[in-house]
């Protein structure tokens, strides 16, 4: 069942009255419930814009030609509000960024805890679901540490804890291991994958790093705004059941 | 606790902004202060002058001597209910220029009120005065009687001489108590010595008052009596209740207006303070406030985080403000006592309205910087750097 169904999307980012930037040039994707997919592609190809317009934080242009289209989970996200968008984004999805991405004045537990009250969840409960969340990433005894006191893997393992504490259908992660050394790059990576095999969460990767598309089901591949590729990673085929 | 965590990531900015608020704050707690003093005197005088009409001569508002055969003329008036002849003075001849309101001597007839006098008088040592008094004694106010550090039976000097203190009264917070009483004979000789030779020459000490306060009926109209007066005794001049209200009500307008124009001013200075310190911050946190949004803060409750804080500003800064103004004020007061020298008056609403004030100063200050961060594109904020 799709997860994900993006038809004819495109974007322009307007840099100047002259200069614009034509992101996304119609693309089209669909992307089941439960895959894990990277999306790959030179810096410039549009992969990030892709990702954004996925995560809702950017609307596709309305532009002439076929109507762009974009259903996550049954609803069309073309007609909502940023109200809605938000609160989307809090409930059924989870983000990833590159690192440096925690609110530096907040311990881990508060910053993962901060994303479950953003999807409503009251405050106990959102700092019991945050130290939950924190142990499945193996940072437990890390709870009450700011981003500062914690090195560039844990800081990444926060966040990916702070993603699952809602426990979203939907995890998109920019460049999720950007900014790691191999050894803590493999670690996260292991650690998405599990969390997509026990729990059958629906991964989007954004990435230029081959490991982790190695590491996933599907790798579409993007250039200058179009997908020039979309193939199943062989390894990993029998994940799906 | 968040929020102070968030303000004491930048410590010098805050406090800085902490500090100009707190001198908004700190004048506008002294000036009202100061304002509330001189309402609260302006509202003893209007209750002063609310049942008497105070007659004095025409040509130079109280400072030439009226007959004291005038009080048997208005005496004899409809509707005057009693009549008393009073002389007021300085206390000293050359009172020392400042701030403090100079001591006054009173020379008055005892009872003359005939218990129309509203305004009650408590001893604290001694006794009051009675017709039988004469000569040098005196019945000193609470201010007065510290000043001197007096009790009944000491005496103190007036003019150069020596009068018996036979009584001192306790605080009203008002003219009393910067007044000594004296009988009116005695107050006679003095005011007569005090006038311009040319002036006293063709007048007898016996025959000179400074006003008269006459008491109308019960009911009666003071307008009316009061034209009567000036119909009947030549060259006087009356204030009623209402007249020293619209005298007085217009300067202390103009007073009001000056204090809410230095208030508002530092207020201002301070909220833009404010305004500037949150821009930065949001400036600086752009990044934050992106991931914030991208994992789902709404628009709204960055806004309202934002001006939470700036409210937290507004709060120190007035609480700051006002600890300092109180000091100020009860340490300007203790040292002014002894002079008589009361200028402030800070009262609970005056308090409550300062913190409230810079409270709800800071919120709206943070407003905008606050809507300007929650307008932010989430990616281009998480680009930031």
């Amino acid at each position: 069942m799709s997860l994900i169904q993006g038809t004819n999307l495109r974007k322009t980012y307007r840099l100047s009255r002259r200069t614009s930037v034509e992101a996304l040039r119609g693309v089209d994707i669909d992307i089941a419930a439960g895959e894990m997919v990277a999306i790959m592609g030179p810096s410039g190809s549009g992969k990030s814009t892709l990702m954004h317009i996925l995560g809702l934080l950017h609307a596709p242009d309305r532009s002439d030609g076929p109507m762009p289209g974009l259903r996550i989970d049954g609803t069309d996200a073309g007609t909502l509000s940023d109200r809605e968008r938000t609160q989307i984004r809090a409930r059924s999805m989870g983000f990833v960024f590159q690192s440096f991405n925690l609110v530096p004045t907040l311990t881990a537990a508060e910053n993962v805890a901060l994303a479950a009250e953003y999807a409503g969840i009251a405050r106990g409960t959102a700092r019991t679901a945050a130290r939950e969340a924190l142990d499945s990433v193996g940072l437990a005894d890390r709870a009450g540490h700011r981003p500062m006191e914690l090195s560039g893997g844990e800081q990444q393992r926060v966040a990916i804890a702070r993603a699952l504490v809602t426990d979203p259908k939907l995890i998109l992660g920019d460049e999720p291991t950007g900014n790691l050394d191999s050894t803590r790059s493999a670690e996260v990576l292991d650690m998405l994958r599990r969390f997509n095999r026990e729990r059958g969460q629906t991964f989007i990767l954004v990435t230029h790093d081959p490991e982790v598309g190695a590491a996933c089901d599907r790798i579409v591949r993007m250039r200058d705004g179009l997908v020039v590729a979309d193939e199943r990673v062989a390894a990993v085929v029998e994940v799906a059941a | 606790m968040r929020l102070l965590r968030e303000l004491s990531r930048r410590k010098l900015r805050t406090t800085l902004t902490v500090i100009g608020i707190t001198i908004g704050i700190w004048a506008l707690v002294v000036f009202s202060s100061m304002a509330n003093q001189i309402n609260g005197l302006v509202g003893m005088g209007t209750e002063f002058y609310a049942d008497k009409i105070v007659v004095t001569d025409g040509e130079a508002f109280g400072s030439s001597p009226m007959r004291l055969a005038a009080a048997d003329t208005i005496a004899a008036l409809d509707d005057v209910a009693a009549v008393e002849p009073k002389i007021e003075f300085l206390w000293e001849s050359d009172p020392p220029v400042g701030f403090a309101t100079p001591h006054l001597v009173a020379g008055i007839v005892p009872g003359a009120d005939a218990g129309h006098e509203t305004f009650d008088l408590e001893i604290a040592t001694g006794r009051t005065l009675t017709t039988e008094d004469e000569g040098n004694v005196v019945v000193l106010g609470a201010t007065v009687a510290r000043k001197h550090g007096v009790v009944a039976g000491d005496s103190v000097e007036i003019r150069g001489e020596t009068f018996e203190v036979v009584g001192t009264l306790q605080p009203t917070l008002t003219s009393p108590d910067i007044t000594g009483l004296i009988p009116l004979a005695t107050a006679q000789v003095i005011y007569l010595d005090d006038l311009p030779p040319l002036v006293a020459e063709s007048l007898e000490a016996g025959e000179v008052v400074s006003q008269i306060v006459v008491y109308p009926a019960e009911g009666a109209d003071f307008t009316a009596v009061a034209s009567a007066i000036e119909a009947s005794v030549e060259n006087s001049a009356t204030m009623t209740g209402a007249e020293f209200n619209e005298s007085v009500g217009a300067t202390t307008g103009i007073f009001t207006a000056v204090i809410i124009g230095v208030a508002t001013v530092s207020l201002f200075v301070g909220g833009l303070s404010v305004i500037n310190t949150m821009a930065m911050s949001v400036a600086e946190r752009t990044r934050e406030i992106g991931i914030k949004r991208a994992i789902g803060g709404s628009r709204g409750r960055i806004i309202r985080e934002l001006v939470a804080e700036a409210a937290i500003i507004g709060l120190i800064g007035g609480l700051v403000g006002l600890a300092l103004g109180a000091t100020v004020v009860v340490v300007a007061n203790e040292l002014g006592r002894a002079s008589g020298n009361v200028l402030f008056d800070l009262t609970p609403a005056t308090a409550a309205f300062a913190v409230g004030f810079s409270t709800i100063l800071g919120m709206l200050a943070g407003i905008i910087p606050a809507w300007t961060a929650a307008r932010l594109d989430p990616v281009s904020a998480l680009r930031y750097e």
